[in-house]
């Protein structure tokens, strides 16, 4: 077993965190996720000890994919159907070069072991040690990124809900604009397009991290979708249930004309 | 090889007992972390989850929002999660850039459930710290 893996080959979520086992078999399936590698808890762990060893492993597969990098944690215990880590380890996007890794890295060791991360896992009746794997990826940098359920979580209707906003997918998770809001139905016809208030985007910087810029004022209330895009997130939602099983809630965005898969993980609340 | 400075844990009360190897033994355990100015770093009432010792730059004590004390290099904070990872008692947030060396409760509790002569090194520097406030 390796402690350092291809994305692609991330099979053990014991190990890697469900997120890059689920990302892992993502791949496998031919869904369209940028490209990554998968670090255990341990050898995340050894990192954050300052283990040269583990560096070096580490730095091994990772260099190739260049820069920029989003770091994301994938730890065991996460994203699972019974409870969603959802804003309690970090993600860091624009990480500028593996020489910027090891910080990272270590950053996202202490997000798992925070007093909040503590608490949550207490809340939820996780008494067990934080494990948290990392997942590396090539960073896009997208037109357009957002969520998507394959359900309806607010009704619980059989439709795909898609929020949708300009530049980084972190605007919409993080609530800082008032997204684009579509329903698709399950054979894919639109049935509701509402434009948001798109104020902000969030973009990558070339020396690494992200910045908040203002949107160009035709753009804020623009719909930023259009209807062939739409019909690729539907298809998208059809293979993720093939894939993952109902009722997902997934981070997708587009760049350069190719929509990407970012995460999906199980929706844990949903109308009754 | 990250790790605390021995020299600034032998000066902290829970580990006056302690040995020099012993004391290179709980050090081992620390990792670095940052904060930047401004952050909060630990909150009165939330889950307790690790220790920390300043390595570089300042920090201050609040209570019930109310200012208590400045930290400086060398100075520790968060030491009861140590033992019962119960809640916060004080608010303490990072005055300036802050470099601090910090042990997790999950990192800690083997170490002392290993060694029967550390824990019980711990204890008479427990019983020590009680006996002195209670005479306070």
């Amino acid at each position: 077993m390796s402690e350092v893996v291809p994305l692609i080959e991330a099979l053990d979520s014991a190990l890697y965190g469900s997120k890059a086992a689920g990302l892992g078999q993502a791949l496998r399936d031919g869904l369209p996720v940028p490209p990554g590698v998968a670090l255990t808890g341990d050898v995340v762990d050894a990192v954050a000890s300052r283990d040269e060893q583990a560096m070096r492993q580490v730095m091994e597969l990772v260099r190739p994919l260049g820069g920029p990098l989003a770091v994301r944690s994938s730890a065991v215990d996460e994203d699972g159907a019974g409870a969603s880590f959802a804003g309690q380890h970090l993600t860091l996007l624009n990480v500028s070069s593996a020489d910027q890794l090891a910080p990272a890295l270590s950053e996202i060791w202490w997000s798992a072991n925070s007093d909040s991360a503590i608490t949550y896992r207490q809340r939820v009746g996780l008494f067990t040690r934080p494990s948290v794997g990392v997942v590396v990826q090539v960073l896009v940098s997208p037109e357009t990124a957002g969520v998507m359920f394959t359900q309806n979580p607010v009704t619980g209707a059989d439709e795909r809900v898609i929020e949708a906003s300009w530049g980084l997918g972190e605007a919409v998770v993080a609530g800082l604009v008032i997204p684009d809001h579509y329903r698709v139905d399950r054979a894919g016809n639109v049935l509701e397009r509402t434009a948001g208030r798109k104020s902000i985007a969030i973009r990558s910087l070339p020396e690494g991290g992200t910045v908040e810029e203002g949107v160009a004022p035709e753009l804020v209330e623009r719909l930023c979708l259009e209807e062939d895009q739409l019909a690729e997130l539907s298809h998208l939602a059809d293979r993720c249930e093939e894939v993952y099983g109902r009722a997902r809630d997934i981070e997708w965005a587009v760049a350069d004309g190719t929509l990407y898969l970012l995460q999906c993980r199980a929706v844990t609340t949903s109308a009754p | 090889m990250s790790g605390a400075p021995i020299d600034v844990l032998g000066r902290i009360a829970l580990f006056a007992e302690l040995d020099d190897d012993e004391l290179e033994r709980v050090a081992r355990l620390f990792k670095e972390r940052r904060f930047s100015e401004g952050e909060t770093i630990i909150q009165q009432g939330s889950g307790a989850a690790a220790f920390f010792v300043i390595d570089s730059g300042e920090a201050t004590v609040f209570v019930d929002g109310k200012e208590q004390r400045v930290l400086k290099p060398g100075d520790h904070f968060g030491e009861m999660a140590l033992i019962d990872a119960g809640t916060r008692t004080a608010t303490v947030s990072a005055s300036s850039d802050l470099a601090c060396s910090g042990v997790t409760f999950w990192d800690f509790r083997p170490l002392v459930e290993e060694n029967g002569v550390i824990g019980w090194k711990l204890l008479q520097s427990l019983i020590e710290i009680y006996r002195s406030e209670r005479q306070q």
